[in-house]
């Protein structure tokens, strides 16, 4: 659990440093008595690595800025029933990945009630960068951007959960359990969705690996 | 162990999530199966690729802007109905209904109290206001700013008051002379989005506009700023200025390129303001070529004014 915290909470350049636990708890309380000035700064002790993880999970800024308030206002409207009984990172990361899945969910059934774009219509982030390597072999570049393209097109086919699980543990290094934890489930059912996202990938890039 | 378990655990074999005899199981399995082998190489290959993904890190721009909507966002929940429900009414049970009643009678005299004293009193503070850090002489040349909301000059104290935002609201108050206040309202005049702070700050920079630095940014904006009351105030300040080539050039610009008819005729006024027989040559050229026949007409009379010295 502490390490998935540490894994989570590592700051931007220019972030706050995590205060001890007495200065958090201390924060806390006074958040807790309707004391703004230390709620926002329970908010920077975390806000970089909220934001980070929305920002790989939608690769959207504005849809990270969404979950980012959602995130945060969520918390300030539930704060006065942390009793204590967990350690705060933990629930606020609880906290987070709710939204971060709901969001997911919305955004699947806005895509399942849409109709299928056409791959070759559908703009892609890997597509779009520029070649940094001219002389490197065509063919192998365009392989590159093919794993590329399978990849995204995979991940985004994933179900919110899978998606969620996979990302925290691949991209943020998170224990199973501590998942499982954070996200309202059991470290099982956390590891059937990342053996489920792991086998949906393979699928997809199967042939060109 | 089968094949079947050994494929469920290859992922938890490469995440290192296997305890050590089930690892060590695996491990003799993989010995001696080629085909999990080669799915364990096929999932390596897959990380490799993963691995290559472009890893997004917020950038500070982005932090700043969700710091700015979330501190919004708070200022809504602190003073909208959430919070007079946070604060216990909605915990209430039904039948007590004279606390309500009560609160609500405290509340109205309350109201009433501050409506009659707030003429007598200093000006309220928002409630944003209480948090925010006043500005306490700390240098300005790294400050990242992601809005400024207001710019308010004092004529009876000379002062100006800044509300920005950088990485959280700040409030700077200072004198207009102040480099550090010079160097925001300066900023906001040539950068920043919102014409109505550039029109407000350029306000507040007439009363200096002898100053170099001031005097180039209102020429910059009369130039170009994109929006047209931002342009006519830069015109109006810029009349303000001793006359000088440099001057006349700018206004000379704007009555031959500004897009717009009304800082042109102001471009009219302030040239006949000043008598000067070198701006003769462009007032009949745009007195015959402009597309507004008004500025023409006046192009036309300026120039009848300039020759007949009527002015």
């Amino acid at each position: 659990m502490d390490g998935a915290c540490l894994e989570l909470t590592r700051g931007v350049p220019g972030s706050s440093p995590q205060p001890d636990a007495l200065d958090e708890r201390t924060l806390i309380r006074a958040a807790q008595r309707g004391d703004r000035a230390a709620f926002e700064q329970l908010v920077r002790l975390y806000e970089s690595s909220v934001l980070r993880l929305a920002l790989q999970l939608v690769r959207s800024e504005d849809e990270a800025r969404d979950l980012y308030q959602e995130s945060f206002l969520k918390i300030y409207r539930s704060l006065h029933r942390f009793r204590f009984e967990s350690r705060f990172s933990t629930w606020v990361y609880r906290v987070v990945m709710n939204v971060c899945l709901d969001h997911l969910r919305r955004t699947a059934r806005r895509k399942e009630s849409q109709a299928p774009e056409s791959q070759e219509g559908r703009p892609e982030f890997f597509q779009a960068l520029p070649e940094e390597r001219p002389g490197l072999d065509p063919e192998r570049t365009l392989r590159g951007k093919e794993i590329a393209r399978r990849l995204e097109s995979a991940l985004a086919r994933l179900s919110p959960r899978e998606r969620l699980v996979f990302e925290l543990k691949h991209y943020h290094g998170m224990k199973l359990r501590a998942i499982g934890e954070q996200c309202g489930t059991s470290e099982e059912t956390a590891k059937n969705s990342l053996f489920r996202a792991t086998q949906k990938l393979r699928a997809e890039l199967k042939g060109i690996l | 162990m089968d094949c079947r378990n050994a494929e469920e655990r290859l992922p938890l074999y490469l995440y290192d999530e296997l305890a050590e005899a089930e690892r060590a199981e695996l491990d003799a399995h993989l010995a001696a199966c080629a085909a999990c082998a080669g799915a364990l190489a096929e999932l390596r290959r897959l990380h490799g690729a993963l691995e290559s993904r472009p890893r997004l890190e917020p950038s500070p721009d982005l932090l700043a802007r969700c710091r700015l909507d979330f501190d919004e966002a708070l200022d809504r929940e602190t003073t909208g109905w959430r919070a007079l429900i946070r604060s216990g009414f909605g915990l209430w049970p039904i039948g007590a209904t004279f606390r309500v009643s009560t609160a609500l009678a405290v509340l109205l005299v309350g109201f009433s109290m501050g409506w009659a004293v707030r003429q007598q009193t200093a000006p309220l503070r928002s409630p944003r206001a209480a948090n925010i850090n006043p500005w306490m002489g700390a240098d300005l040349s790294g400050l990242r700013i992601s809005g400024i909301s207001r710019v308010t000059p004092d004529p009876q104290t000379g002062m100006v008051h800044i509300t920005m935002d950088a990485e959280r609201r700040l409030i700077l108050e200072g004198s207009v002379d102040d480099p550090r206040i010079q160097q925001v309202l300066l900023y906001a005049v040539k950068n920043y989005e919102n014409p109505g702070i550039r029109h407000d700050t350029l306000e507040v920079l007439r009363s200096r506009s002898t100053d170099p630095a001031i005097r180039e940014a209102l020429l910059y904006a009369l130039r170009h700023d994109p929006n047209d009351g931002v342009r006519l105030e830069a015109l109006q300040s810029i009349r303000e200025l001793a006359w000088s080539p440099e001057v006349r050039a700018a206004i000379l610009e704007a009555l031959q390129k500004d897009t717009n008819p009304g800082v042109r005729i102001t471009a009219i006024n302030v040239l006949l303001e000043h008598a000067d027989e070198a701006v003769m040559p462009a007032l009949q050229e745009v007195a015959k070529r402009d597309s507004n026949p008004y500025v023409r007409m006046r192009c036309a009379n300026a120039v009848r004014e300039l020759s007949r010295g009527e002015f």
